[in-house]
């Protein structure tokens, strides 16, 4: 608690705050505050435009916390500081100048009716007008023909306020409406209930874009704070300043666009302002008269991300944040406010919008050097939780969500490698557990997504970074864990998880050039199994990206073996594709050729017999060229230098037939698996 | 039976046969303590409770702390009186009491090692709770475990079911004063109390009996029957608690020496009363026994006592493998050996385990007679059966020398034997009848009678019936062994065309028959063994013709593997004098290399036998030891790194043995100046002379020395590192094992259990990555860039907008007429309250009036 308050202290001091009274007050409203937003948003999703994607979503956030038995502690410990971090001073209502005008607008009042609205909600809205109405009639009938009862009415209804009021106080001032008074109250100037047309903000956009010094700015940014925060207390004074649906649009959109601008000349500071430079200014006069216009934007654009239920807009919001990321770092608390909501939108299953909070996290991240550290464990958290349910659908998502990963444990190799350290003796720890157990639910937590996906993501990461740094300690740990993986799970039930932990292997040979016996793993795919001679009336699919653990009903399906073939013929021509220059391929290929062979004469599965005989051939023909390069040769094979220089120029053409076609496999099968990026 | 009453009885004995005990062995048996015997002093009667601790859980008691076992008196003792008082007060209280007591747990059961186990009291205990039942229950635990594992459940289930009822006859009883009319409801009730009484009575006549039993064996013999005629009771429950209470029983009297049945004169001779007495109890207990046995044969065969009956034959050859019936016994625990109840087998392959193990106990006899039962049951089953039943065999135990000198020893000891039991039993021999009258055949009959007595109790074996015994022991195992050889070379073949069966299922013997053929290798007679590599070798897979395809046999890889190394074993073992030609096992295992699978077969029989055939092997021919040196290099690459390093192990060897094959490190232009049939080396060979591996050149070296394995990759430079040295030079060695401990050093199973290593902190330099990305291609950050349609996003403001609005309207609205509505309402209200102020009024009014 110490340290909280002398958190918080500091804050104040900076915030030249005077009574801690009204600090107080003022951490009771944030509390309220981000508690609005969410009451908003769902309201919000009320009507029907609501998109799946998001929703799944949500139900994965909120339901966090329970699941974390799940991820059976593969997450990184976040602190939950971000309460008291949270704290922030009042959305701030800027004081305006008066000079600024106010325009009636001569546009017909109705003219708002005639928009978009035509759900159900407004005919509802409608019968209770007219309900409304019909009770007050009968209401004044009674009143007229007993006019005691108006004194009794008067009475009770005395009584029910003053019974409200005293509610309100009692649960602790949970309303949004006290919080408003307050701020009324403290602030001195109660926020202009005046009426925006449509004329007005057209108005103030222009003497705004002339000047950006101009008193309009406030006006503006003050017409923002209550379109962000509209809908929010639906008897707030803000409600009615918005003549129509036109000007919540002019609003938010030239002040998102614009601000940036304005801001950074007002404070002249070029596009490459980095923190250091916004901590220097913080001292300025500059940024006296500035900042709270700051941070009422920044404070308000995130109550409207908050608020915001469609994709496109968000997306389009978090595009024009970007541009003034650097802004944030004069606010920590606000900051990592955002982090918050970026992390929840770049899980949420859209691509664009998951892509645009991305990049604005990796903005954060490189240029708020203090949240990096909150950026990757909370990338690392949502990358794990968004894996607790993979299907066909999310397959993709998924694998951005790594490439994303990667993106952002590439900022700070050091400081990741320490993480990846941590991550992966997790991972080895759970495997030791199960392989001494073998107690079935040790081996649950391996056998799901969570896990081989957290493996995933650091082969990814080893893929990217192994040529540029010494991080093979790293490598070794990872290998062993997805060999004693591929050991623990054997037999054919496995199949699609031991494919993928060889793909894994596939590309760690691949970007480290060791030798990985990628045959060892694969017979059980190559063998030949008895097919069930069930006619199979209805076919079903199978997609190994999305399975783990193949369902006992299928495991002698036709379905099934052809997946299995070809994913088999897949990786292994990867493996092969890795090594067709090297000078002993033809014995690398000597063992899994024998296998193919015997597997093409037997199996009964007339689709396969092509394939299989295709890289048979290929594989022959790539072994008979080596063989006759190597005849001419005169090195030993103790000659490592003369080994490792053997048909270079080859590899660089890329212009064997090997390779062509590995390449064609590795198209065909891109659709199915992930994307070669 | 006590240690007192047992040797009382013995001293009984000595009327009739007195040779029968020798005077050493007392001071053997009666280790008594002198606390025992403190203890002993103090109440006549406690002989009950003091059988619970026999010498050797004494000794180990002792063992382990010193002044234990007066604890352990003390604790007895206190707990012997508790029950005392218990069975004294609360005798009534048992057979009414809801704290009533499985029968079975009534009996002390005792356990393996004889220690009695009061399961009754403990659970009496456990109900009273203290907190003492555990620590008893941990005490008896290790020696308990066995039989209160067996007895327990069941008991338990039963007081579950016993409450059940019970439960119910209280709710039954609970109606009937109620007033139920219906009288035959009544009657229902009456019969389920009078069967819930009989029960209830049946047990704690069992308790009452078995306890007498255990108090006074002698002179409650009889009750043995009445025992037997329970366990013939109709209600199952009883029979099998009756079942249960005489093994217990039995346990416990089966004296360690075998009753045998008088002869005429024997029984015409007169005898004191004493020695009535004992006959008329031996003659009891044979008879019961006798009973017992047959009642458990019998039942056997049905399923409801299957396992009861067989656990309890378990556990009588277990403790009692000396006395009489034991064939018939052996007989049935064999049967049962490759039963399809798993418990029923795991029990009976412990019995005829410790049986082997124990020889102690019964001379070496049991373990012929088992030997021979269990060969003439994979005969009559035609091997097929369950693996375990061959399993046991591994338990046997043979002197090393048993195969060599008997000739030798024959001349020599019996003499000597029969003087010495001449000198030692003449005498002793003589009180037995009168002397005038001794016969020659009664002389001889009782001599060996006294014979076996004499071993019985000495525990000692005569050298050369031991090893006659062990021969015969063996000639039975080796006749089941190659039995079963036989039977899978004939099966193999012709069942393989019919279906395809997985590996291993159509010969369930073959693998322990292997194991146990390599373990007793060193013990097979020279005259089998030509017959033996013959089958060996048909079973390996090979064949004369060539052109056939060695998938045709139906043993699995590993079989076939362990056929070769078996071969090799026996022959080796034998001092390689046999003149075999076992080139055709090289063959067999050049081309089984190629069909081994990772997780198919097992890795650690192909390592062992790399290492039985060719790390072990003398100096090899060239030819084939370089077709061995490139199939193992080769196998190498496909498999991993446990498989790997197994196999560069052999080749390293194999270099070092043949320094000609090092030509093949190097890569001459014409590449095989010494190949001779084949110029161009043939991967798919399947002879080892014709592969033309001497033409190649081991570049799989160079890739393996990318190997991800650091010890993979060293060795392959080691390897490497050869074609620099000369032939006699061999390279620093850096891995001195063999394929096998190679094999399982870098096995996952092993490296698993490795402790996890640190991975060391990373030392880089800051370098921070500029703004470039990494991991996403740019066709997908291109996307995000396009920024949203001025329009739509208008539009979607607006929706928005729209909707948001919607719902502040229709919340307040909502509000709106909520208050108006109570409003209206109110005046109901109002309405009342009004007519009660009229009221009032009026009432005062009239008041007023009045």
């Amino acid at each position: 608690m110490a340290k909280k308050l002398g958190k918080k202290a500091r804050k104040f001091a900076r915030k030249n705050l005077q009574s801690a009274a009204k600090r107080n007050r003022k951490i009771r409203n944030q509390f309220n505050h981000r508690r609005g937003p969410r009451r908003g948003g769902s309201a919000g999703r009320e009507d029907g435009d609501e998109d799946v994607p998001q929703r799944v979503h949500d139900s994965t956030m909120v339901t966090n916390d329970e699941d974390a038995t799940l991820i059976h502690g593969l997450e990184f410990p976040e602190d939950d500081a971000e309460l008291d971090a949270d704290l922030s001073d009042s959305d701030g209502y800027l004081s305006e100048d008066p000079g600024c005008p106010y325009y009636s607008d001569s546009e017909d009042e109705k003219a708002d009716k005639d928009c978009i609205m035509e759900d159900g909600l407004d005919r509802q809205n409608d019968d209770m007008n007219r309900d409304i109405k019909k009770q007050k009639k009968k209401l004044k009938k009674l009143l007229d023909k007993d006019p005691e009862f108006a004194n009794f009415l008067e009475k009770w209804q005395s009584g029910l306020e003053s019974y409200r009021s005293k509610e309100v106080l009692d649960s602790d001032e949970d309303g949004m409406d006290s919080m408003d008074d307050d701020d009324d109250s403290n602030d001195g100037n109660s926020p202009n209930a005046k009426v925006l047309t449509s004329k007005t903000i057209s108005e103030w956009c222009q003497l705004v874009s002339k000047d950006p010094k101009s008193p309009a700015l406030r006006n503006l940014l003050n017409a923002f704070r209550d379109a962000c925060q509209y809908g929010v207390h639906s008897d707030g004074p803000s409600m009615q300043r918005f003549q129509n649906a036109r000007v919540f649009y002019q609003i938010i959109t030239f002040v998102l666009s614009e601000s940036d601008n304005v801001f950074r000349s007002l404070l002249e500071i070029q596009d490459d302002a980095n923190k250091g430079k916004i901590m220097n200014l913080r001292n300025s006069k500059k940024w006296q008269t500035v900042d709270p216009l700051i941070k009422s934007y920044l404070r308000n654009s995130l109550d409207l991300l908050s608020q915001l239920t469609d994709n496109k807009i968000l997306a389009f919001v978090l595009t024009r944040l970007r541009a003034s990321v650097v802004l944030f770092s004069a606010y920590p608390s606000t900051s990592s406010r955002l982090v918050k909501i970026l992390f929840r939108l770049w899980a949420s299953g859209d691509q664009s919008l998951s892509l645009s909070a991305f990049l604005m996290i990796r903005e954060v991240a490189s240029l708020l050097p203090d949240c990096l550290d909150l950026c990757l464990t909370k990338s690392y958290n949502t990358y794990l939780a968004s894996n607790k349910l993979v299907n066909d659908r999310n397959t993709k998502h998924i694998y951005f969500l790594i490439d994303c990963l990667v993106e952002l444990y590439s900022l700070d190799v050091q400081k990741s490698y320490e993480r990846a350290v941590t991550s992966v003796e997790q991972l080895n720890a759970i495997l030791r557990q199960a392989s001494k157990t073998k107690e079935k639910e040790d081996l649950r937590k391996i056998d799901n997504w969570q896990y081989i996906n957290c493996v995933n993501l650091w082969v990814r990461f080893l893929c990217c970074h192994y040529k540029d740094y010494n991080l093979h300690p790293l490598f070794s740990e990872v290998l062993q864990v997805i060999r004693g993986v591929a050991h623990l799970f054997r037999g054919t039930r496995y199949l699609p998880l031991r494919l993928r932990l060889v793909q894994m292997l596939n590309e760690l040979s691949s970007c480290s050039q060791m030798f990985y016996p990628i045959p060892s793993l694969l017979f059980d795919c190559l063998e030949f199994r008895e097919v069930s001679q069930k006619e199979q009336t209805q076919r079903t699919k199978i997609n190994f990206s999305s399975l783990l653990k193949v369902p006992k009903n299928l495991l002698k399906s036709r379905d099934f073996q052809e997946e299995c073939v070809l994913s088999a013929i897949q990786v292994l021509s990867a493996h092969f594709a890795q090594w067709s220059y090297h000078v002993s391929f033809p014995e690398v290929a000597t063992i899994p050729l024998f296998l193919l062979k015997k597997l093409h004469e037997q199996t009964t599965i007339e689709p396969l017999h092509r394939p299989i005989k295709r890289l048979i051939d290929q594989v022959i023909e790539n072994k008979d060229f080596i063989e006759r390069k190597r005849e001419v040769v005169s090195f030993s094979p103790n000659d490592k230098a003369s080994v490792d220089s053997f048909l270079q120029e080859e590899k660089v053409s890329r212009n064997t037939s090997f390779t062509r076609f590995y390449a064609s496999v590795a198209e065909n099968c891109q659709p199915k698996g992930r994307k070669t990026l | 039976m006590g240690k007192r009453s047992g040797s009382k009885r013995k001293d009984k004995n000595k009327v009739i046969l007195p040779p029968e005990l020798p005077p050493e062995i007392d001071d053997d048996e009666v280790d008594l303590s002198d606390e025992d015997i403190a203890f002993y002093a103090t109440d006549s009667s406690n002989v009950a409770p003091f059988r619970r601790f026999d010498k050797k859980s004494i000794d180990r008691y002792v063992g382990r702390v010193a002044g234990r076992d007066e604890g352990e008196v003390e604790r007895l003792y206190e707990e012997r009186q508790k029950r005392k008082a218990t069975e004294s007060s609360g005798k009534p209280r048992e057979d009414d009491d809801g704290l009533e007591v499985d029968p079975v747990d009534a009996l002390p059961t005792k356990t393996l090692q004889g220690e009695l186990v009061y399961n009754r009291a403990k659970k009496a205990r456990c109900e009273d709770n203290t907190g003492g039942v555990k620590s008893k229950a941990q005490e008896n635990g290790a020696d308990a475990k066995q039989s209160i594992k067996k007895d327990e459940p069941k008991g338990k289930s039963k007081n579950k079911k016993g409450d059940d009822n019970k439960v119910k006859n209280i709710q039954s009883q609970t109606e009937v004063p109620k007033g139920q009319p219906h009288s035959n409801v009544l009657e229902e009730v009456k019969a389920e109390l009078s069967a819930e009484e009989l029960f209830e009575k049946k047990k704690a006549q069992l308790a009452e009996l078995g306890m007498a039993m255990l108090e006074d064996p002698e002179s409650n013999i009889r009750s043995l029957n009445d025992m037997l005629s329970i366990s013939n009771d109709k209600d199952q429950k009883v029979a099998k608690l009756g079942l249960l209470s005489l093994l217990a029983v039995f346990k416990d009297i089966i004296p360690s020496y075998r009753i045998r049945q008088l002869t005429e004169k024997e029984l015409a001779v007169e005898v004191s009363k004493e020695v009535k007495k004992t006959r008329y109890y031996e003659y009891t207990l044979i008879r019961c026994y006798k009973a017992y046995l047959q009642k458990l044969v019998s039942l056997e065969k049905q399923p409801h006592f299957y396992t009861v009956a067989v656990g309890c034959m378990c556990a009588l050859l277990d403790t009692a493998p000396h006395f009489n019936f034991r064939e018939n016994l052996l007989a049935s625990v064999v049967k049962n050996l490759s039963s399809s109840d798993d418990v029923v087998r795991k029990m009976c392959c412990e019995a005829i385990r410790s049986l082997f193990i124990n020889e102690g106990k019964h001379r070496g006899e049991a373990t012929i007679e088992a030997v021979r039962l269990i060969a003439d049951h994979v005969k009559l089953n035609d091997c097929q059966l369950h693996p375990d039943s061959i399993d046991v065999f591994l338990s046997l135990r043979f002197d090393e020398d048993i195969g060599k000198d008997e000739a030798e020893e024959e001349k020599v000891k019996p003499k000597k034997n029969k003087r010495w039991q001449k000198n030692q039993e003449v005498p002793k021999q003589l009180p037995v009848n009168d002397k005038k009258k001794t016969r020659q055949e009664l002389m001889s009959k009782a001599r060996e009678e006294v014979d076996v007595d004499l071993r019985a109790v000495s525990f000692t074996l005569d050298p050369k019936e031991r090893k006659r015994i062990q021969k015969e022991t063996l000639s039975a195992l080796f006749e089941t062994y190659f039995r079963i050889l036989k039977h899978s070379v004939t099966t193999s073949n012709s069942r393989t065309k019919v279906n395809n069966v997985s590996p291993g299922g159509s010969h369930p013997l073959l693998t322990p028959c292997l194991e146990g053929l390599g373990k007793f290798s060193h013990l097979i007679d020279v005259d089998f063994m030509g017959e033996l590599i013959s089958c060996l070798k048909k079973l390996s897979g090979y064949s004369d013709r060539q052109d056939e395809i060695p998938n045709d046999n139906a043993l699995s890889v590993s079989e076939r593997l362990q056929c070769c190394i078996v071969a090799f074993k026996v022959w080796r073992s034998n001092l390689e004098a046999l003149n075999v030609d076992l080139q055709d096992f090289f063959v067999q295992l050049y081309n089984l290399i190629l069909e081994y699978r990772p997780d198919r077969d097992h890795g650690e029989v192909l390592a062992d036998a790399l290492k039985t055939l060719l790390w072990e092997g003398k100096q090899q021919d060239m030819l084939r030891a370089a077709a061995f040196i490139k199939r193992l290099a080769t196998l190498a690459l496909s498999f991993g790194s446990a498989e790997a390093i197994a196999a560069l192990v052999t080749l390293k060897h194999l270099l070092q043995k043949n320094s000609k094959c090092r030509n093949m490190l190097e890569n001459d232009s014409g590449g095989g100046s010494l190949s001779c049939l084949v110029a161009k080396y043939n991967p798919e060979a399947t002879d080892p002379y014709l592969s033309g591996a001497l033409a190649s050149v081991l570049w799989e070296l160079s890739l393996l020395e990318k190997h991800y394995d650091i010890s993979v990759s060293s060795m392959a430079s080691n390897i490497l590192s050869m074609a620099n040295l000369n032939p006699t030079q061999n390279p620093v060695p850096i891995l001195n094992v063999n394929p096998l401990e190679a094999y399982r050093d870098l096995s996952m199973e092993r490296e698993l259990l490795k402790p996890a290593s640190k991975a060391l902190p990373l030392n880089l330099k800051k370098k921070r990555r500029g703004k470039e990305f990494v991991a996403l291609s740019p066709d997908v950050l291109q996307k995000a860039d396009c920024s949203v349609d001025k329009d739509e996003l208008e539009v979607k403001l607006q929706s928005h907008f729209a909707v948001l609005r919607g719902i502040s309207e229709n919340e307040r609205l909502r509000a709106e007429l909520n208050h108006t509505l109570s409003s209206v309402n109110t005046y109901k209200d109002y309405k009342k309250q009004k007519k009660k102020n009229m009221k009032f009024k009026t009432g005062r009014k009239k008041v007023a009036r009045v």
